[in-house]
């Protein structure tokens, strides 16, 4: 039996149900168990009836997904006190296979001419699933797999030299695409990055340049799952101080030689500034010029537009006006409400990005623009415009009828601040 | 519950009741008529009568007449059968002015009842009508019309019930045929050369035949009921016959072409389908109808017996047998393999799954009993996966209330064709709602699923004398004191105790005696068989329910709860009696201190008609009843489209179609920025000049706006006679658009409500009071349910009705939809009473949610005017849960406006409605 609070990430080719890898924290599934899993999807398929997903009382799911119509993706999450949301395994898989497609390209999956050679290939991709399959219970505010948006810093002063240093830093490397990852959130890119890069993309991109943290430098091949999905083209990555990596996607030239010339050329200057932003990012992912009342417990906000997220998660408690305030609930369990919140939100009202709308939202005959829930632990608010989307976790402490003016509050706040 | 009368004032006009009743009583007893109902009993016990009133029946025929007006003098001219017509003319002169008179009536009933939809319906017919007068005048163009016979089929109303009314001896002369349907055949002469067909000679005035003017004379009767007929075999036919019911004639005819058989059809009226649906009649044609939506219900053994190799053997039970269901058929091995083998793998039941089936998301809902798998898949699009569960547990339940397990339902092979009619009205409730139900109530499909979701019965309060004499009646009732009828008379051990009884009035529950758990149980099975939009209708002369339930409450025996008391082993019996608006659901008991039953009992005539007397004793509360219906709203209720300024295109939409809306565009056209109060004035002025030709009440209206241009307080009474609810929301959306919004509005009248119903003539003298908070009302709408007494309150159709607009039924249809994932949330949150199995450890994800809320803003649709962007109107649906002190959940709809202190005050204070 599954344990509680598991996942389980299985892989089979679609036409024979041959089983590639099973990835997760517990043991692996008996095989008559993945054959199982594999036969009722093939099953349906072959009566006209794709199965998409099931639940079961206790909270644990299974999703199927099959992708180009030659790989299959099943998720198996256990039951346990923190059920695992449909859409959260739902962009599992989407991310999975864009790793997969990232690593090994399109073509490689699509037309399987040997299983076993891709058996082995695939084994490069497990670090990066492996990371993916925890980033579902992260605890350092990653939110980018679940949101389809890049994470992000906003890094506080010298903004504007970090990211001229980024942009020419592209220049020098012909790469129209670079950025400067802090503690893996993307903290400065350039221009292209933003708009040229789907959101799914630079997820992956981030999570393999975090895979590849140790390295000092390195230069990886990479196929863009939307945008070069069967060329591959070169990630160079560069470590500037632990926990500081500038990277940059280009063509056959510079090779890495030249290309790490270039990292002192454009970089040593810059030592002083990007320590004094690792360091204030370790605190906040705020810059200290915003101040966030003293009862925000958690934050995810979002430009709808450039597809870049924020979270805030306070460490301490500033500026709380008696002593007695019961302290935060833990980081991990702030974090697991607000990903549960924005899931909430997201699913019934907001209309999120492209598909994801579900049938539920789409049953409103009025559109919903703000919503709150009160529980026993915190209040969250979520409030959505045109441009910008924010989920608030609140103090219990906070009246109800204040949430509104806090939330609007905290917005115009941030923007104003740093023009997120 | 049932409240002691202290002052003794309603016991005066009581005793007069009772004398009442006793007559009703004797007259009952004494009368050795046999009950309408005997011949339908089934052989197991169960009965299911249902008699539309007379009045119900005739105004559908008359809407046949009305279609054609000159129904009874459709006679086709043909050199044949001359002498007939001359004989049928002379009848026809002297019946047809009594039957005008009666037909104006009811056409004007009709004409209050009819939707839109068939409103057009008809106009198409009215236009086609030149070619049915052709048609009848055809020898006057000869060899421009074609003559060609065909087939046509009319559907006509029976009801054998009413032959013995019928003088016997015109029975005797034309059999049935004649006394029946109304039609006379003469045998003999032309009909040898025709070979036994019967030709339709006349026509008996008023007869079922004459009103549905579609049977010509000279027409031939080929079959009924797709049974062909002819002059030997037709009176076989027509006694076979049981009850009242719509039959279908198929007749041959002369008809010229070009007038397409198809549109007489359609024009030709029917009994509501829902009415059919519950007659058991004409199930395969809304079957049809929904064939293309995948849907199914199936009922699966896990247990296989490998050795018998048989194709489909776990199939205990499958419903409907369509197309689409069959590929959902065809893939139940996947619902067997998901549900063995999720229990296998996490330990937990399969609930739901989803699949794509032709493009469209389909949610499966699994309950697993012992060795059995119920399965019921409904495309997404119908119930949304978050509230399948509560679908699903809703028709489980009622399931097991009424054959006490599913397997015991499902195995026995006697019970599938009441299971297919079962599940027939389920889907169709779900599927295509708007067929079954054809009233002015806006049948909302998330309306109904979130309603008939909630675990409680919509309550109508009454006012206090009323009230406590209802109570009395039941009580009285209850306690089977029937004197010489009782069983106790004869010295015999009486048959059955009364648990209790409940009583609803035109679908709301106006007093129950049942516990809460029973009352549940009771009104599932009267939500599934929709008998309550049913009884809100005038549509029954009489409702005779009976057969054995499980009650929930009393099968799990929880020896527990009350240690030393066990429920007495006995066999449960629902009866329910429908007059009219009123409907009364009893539950009794045999066995215990009653003597059991044995077998397989049939009502008990004593009972049925304790209950008949019971409820035409309550019939003289109907106007105290219907006053309180149609009273204002209490707490008043804002229309949504009050708090938008209208565009430009609603002032010619509206024109016609309502005085409310007229009132409204007029009083809402935003000022210009010249001068307010002259140009309000001037709006309103020409709107009255305009509509006082429709209604008296617009001078009101306009002295209102009048008054307020001109800047003196508002002092027109708020709570005025019924009709000019719109000129009280004019006048609070005039005020609206002056004052400053920050004013704190109080949005639930508490103070109004406080002030209960009886005391309306002090109220009434208050109506000055009234105004002021009236002018800052934003609430819209409201549903308050009550966890233990198992009830809710909702504002009454009739006021929704009041509030009509463009904008105000799309806020209720969200209001409700929102309220589906409010509560689920709530739901969702609880501490689950596992329903199988131990209880699940801590509550899991967000935690259990008090309070949710959602803002929604709306624009208003095709606004005309591109210079000016659309103004929009933003408002709250907010859910609330209490715990204490008494488990209660409010869901409310409120303009933004508000300052949202007093919504928490509100919460607090839980609307002060003492039920």
């Amino acid at each position: 039996m599954l344990q509680a609070e598991t996942l389980q990430l299985l892989c089979l080719t679609a036409s024979s149900g041959v089983p590639l890898f099973s990835r997760g924290s517990s043991k692996q599934l008996p095989f008559s168990v993945i054959g199982s899993l594999n036969g009722v999807h093939m099953f349906g398929a072959g009566h006209g009836a794709q199965l998409s997903s099931c639940e079961t009382d206790r909270g644990s799911r299974v999703v199927w997904g099959v992708f180009q119509d030659s790989l299959m993706l099943i998720a198996v999450s256990g039951s346990g006190g923190s059920s695992i949301s449909q859409l959260q395994l739902r962009r599992l898989l989407e991310n999975v296979w864009n790793c997969m497609v990232l690593v090994l390209g399109q073509d490689e999956l699509s037309s399987i001419r040997n299983v076993e050679r891709l058996k082995r290939e695939l084994r490069s991709c497990y670090r990066l699933i492996d990371m993916l399959l925890e980033r579902v219970n992260d605890e350092e505010g990653f939110m980018g797999d679940l949101t389809q948006c890049t994470d992000c810093l906003l890094p506080s002063h010298s903004g504007l030299l970090l990211q001229e240093a980024v942009d020419s830093f592209a220049q020098a490397t012909e790469s129209e695409f670079g950025c400067l990852l802090l503690n893996g959130r993307v903290a400065r890119a350039t221009e292209k990055w933003w708009s040229r890069l789907t959101p799914q993309e630079v997820v992956v991109l981030s999570v393999l340049v975090r895979s590849l943290a140790d390295a000092s430098s390195c230069d990886y091949p990479v196929f863009l799952p939307k945008g070069s999905p069967t060329v591959a083209i070169r990630l160079l990555s560069f470590q500037l101080l632990p926990g500081v990596h500038v990277c940059v996607l280009c063509g056959p030239k510079p090779s890495l030689h030249n290309a790490s010339e270039l990292i002192s050329r454009f970089w040593s200057t810059l030592v002083e500034n990007l320590r004094t932003c690792l360091e204030q990012a370790k605190r906040s992912s705020l810059p200290p010029s915003v101040s966030l009342r003293w009862d925000v417990q958690a934050l995810l906000l979002i430009n709808c537009d450039s597809r870049r997220a924020l979270t805030v998660c306070p460490r301490v408690r500033v500026g709380a006006p008696a002593e007695d305030t019961p302290p935060l609930i833990s980081t991990a369990r702030r974090l697991e409400l607000l990903r549960l919140f924005y899931v909430f939100a997201v699913t019934r009202y907001f209309t999120s990005q492209e598909s994801t709308a579900s049938d539920f939202a789409q049953g409103f005959t009025h559109v919903p623009v703000q919503c709150y829930l009160v529980t026993d632990e915190c209040k969250c608010f979520g409030l959505q415009s045109p441009q910008h989307q924010l989920f608030l976790l609140m103090d219990p402490s906070v009246p109800t009828f204040a949430l509104r003016t806090v939330a609007t509050q905290t917005l115009s706040a941030i923007t104003s601040a740093t023009g997120f | 519950m049932f409240s002691t009368c202290s002052d003794g004032r309603p016991f005066q006009s009581f005793s007069t009741n009772l004398e009442d009743f006793d007559s009703i009583r004797s007259v009952l007893l004494y009368s050795d008529l046999e009950p309408e109902w005997l011949d339908d009993v089934q052989k197991n016990g169960q009965l299911f009568y249902l008699e539309l009133s007379d009045g119900e029946e005739e105004a559908l025929l008359a809407q046949v007449s009305a279609n054609h007006s000159a129904a009874t003098n459709h006679v086709r001219f043909s050199e044949k059968e001359a002498e007939i017509i001359t004989d049928n003319a002379k009848r026809q002169a002297n019946s047809s002015n009594k039957s005008e008179a009666k037909l104006k009536k009811l056409t004007k009933i009709l004409r209050r009842k009819r939707r839109p939809s068939q409103r057009k319906a008809e106009g198409k017919d009215s236009s086609q009508r030149p070619a049915s007068i052709l048609k009848n005048q055809a020898g006057q163009r000869p060899g421009v019309v074609v003559q060609q016979q065909r087939l046509k089929d009319v559907c006509v109303y029976l009801n054998p019930k009413r032959l013995s009314s019928v003088s016997s001896s015109s029975a005797d002369r034309g059999g049935l045929l004649e006394a029946l349907l109304g039609v006379v055949h003469r045998p003999g002469g032309n009909t040898g050369k025709r070979g036994g067909k019967l030709i339709i000679h006349g026509l008996i005035p008023h007869s079922p035949a004459s009103k549905c003017a579609e049977i010509l004379i000279g027409d031939a009767l080929v079959a009924v009921d797709d049974v062909e007929v002819t002059s030997e075999n037709i009176e076989r036919v027509l006694s076979c016959i049981p009850g009242p019911m719509q039959v279908r004639l198929t007749l041959e005819t002369v008809c010229p072409a070009g007038v397409s058989p198809e549109s007489k059809v359609s024009a030709s009226p029917q009994v509501s389908q829902l009415v059919r649906l519950l007659w058991g009649e004409d199930t395969i044609e809304l079957q049809m109808s929904i064939a293309d939506v995948p849907h199914i219900a199936m009922f699966l053994s896990l247990r296989l017996d490998s050795e018998t190799q048989q194709d489909e053997q776990e199939i205990v039970y499958q419903y409907p047998q369509s197309e689409a269901s069959a590929q959902l058929k065809a893939v139940r091995g996947i619902f067997l393999t998901l549900c063995d083998m999720l229990e296998n793998v996490t330990g937990g039941q399969i609930i739901s799954s989803s699949l794509w089936l032709q493009q469209q998301l389909v949610h499966v809902g699994y309950w697993k009993e012992e060795s059995n798998l119920l399965v019921i898949a409904v495309p997404a699009s119908r119930v949304p996966l978050l509230y399948l569960q509560t679908v699903i547990e809703g028709v489980v339940r009622t399931l097991k209330v009424m054959y006490g397990s599913l397997d015991r339902g499902f195995s026995d092979v006697e019970n599938a064709p009441r299971l297919d009619h079962f599940f027939c009205l389920f889907f169709q409730q779900l599927i295509q709602p708007s067929r079954l139900i054809h009233s002015s109530r806006t049948p909302d499909l998330y309306g109904s699923l979130f309603l008939d979701g909630l675990p409680a019965v919509r309550w109508l309060t009454l006012p206090p004398d009323i009230k406590v004499e209802v109570d009395t009646v039941l009580s009285d009732f209850e306690s089977s004191d029937f004197g010489d009828m009782s069983e106790d008379f004869y010295g015999m051990r009486r048959l059955y105790v009364i648990l209790g009884s409940c009583l609803f009035y035109k679908g709301y529950l106006i007093a129950n005696h049942l516990p809460k758990e029973d009352l549940l149980d009771v009104c599932l099975y009267c939500q599934h068989y929709c008998l309550l939009p049913l009884a809100s209708e005038q549509r029954v002369a009489q409702l005779v329910v009976w057969r054995e339930v499980f009650p929930q409450r009393r099968e799990t025996r929880n020896s527990t709860a009350h240690p030393g008391y066990c429920q007495p082993h006995a066999r449960h019996f629902l009866l329910i009696v429908g007059l009219r608006h009123f409907m009364q659901c009893v539950l009794l008991e045999a066995g215990g201190c009653a003597s059991s039953a044995v077998g397989r009992p049939t009502p008990d005539s004593v009972y049925v008609d304790q209950v008949k007397a019971t409820l035409l004793q309550l019939e003289s509360l109907d106007a105290g009843i219907e006053e309180r219906l149609s009273a204002p709203p209490t707490p008043c209720l804002s229309c949504a489209d009050w708090f938008l300024p209208a565009g430009g295109r609603s002032q010619q939409d509206t024109i016609g179609s309502s005085p409310i809306l007229n009132r409204l565009t007029a009083a809402i056209k935003p000022p210009s920025p010249g001068g307010i109060g002259r140009s309000l004035f001037g709006e309103a002025g020409t709107v009255g000049i305009r509509g006082r030709r429709a209604s008296p009440q617009r001078s009101q209206s306009d002295s209102g706006s009048e008054g307020h241009a001109d800047g003196t307080p508002a002092s027109v009474a708020r709570r005025d006679s019924l009709g000019s609810g719109g000129s009280d929301g004019s006048l609070g959306s005039a005020g609206f658009l002056k004052m400053p919004r920050l004013k704190h509005p109080n949005p639930f009248y508490l103070g109004s409500l406080r002030k209960s119903l009886s005391e309306r003539e002090t109220e009434e003298m208050q109506n000055v009071l009234q105004v002021t908070a009236g002018v800052e009302n934003t609430l819209f709408h409201y549903v308050l349910m009550e966890s233990v007494q198992g009830i809710f309150i909702a504002p009454t159709h009739t006021e929704i009705r009041h509030l009509s607009g463009s904008i105000h039924p799309q806020l209720i249809h969200n209001f409700q939809h929102c309220c589906l994932s409010i509560r689920q949330a709530f739901q969702q949150s609880l501490p689950t009473r596992d329903r199988r199995g131990p209880e699940r450890q801590s509550t899991a994800g967000l935690g259990p949610v008090k309070e949710h809320g959602v803002l929604f803003q709306c624009k208003p649709q095709n606004w005309t005017d591109q210079k000016k962007p659309a103004p929009t109107m933003t408002y709250w649906v907010i859910g609330r849960m209490l715990l204490e002190p008494v488990p209660q959940e409010f869901y409310v709809c409120f303009h933004d406006s508000v300052a949202e202190v007093p919504v928490e005050m509100a919460f607090r204070l839980s609307f002060g409605l003492a039920v």
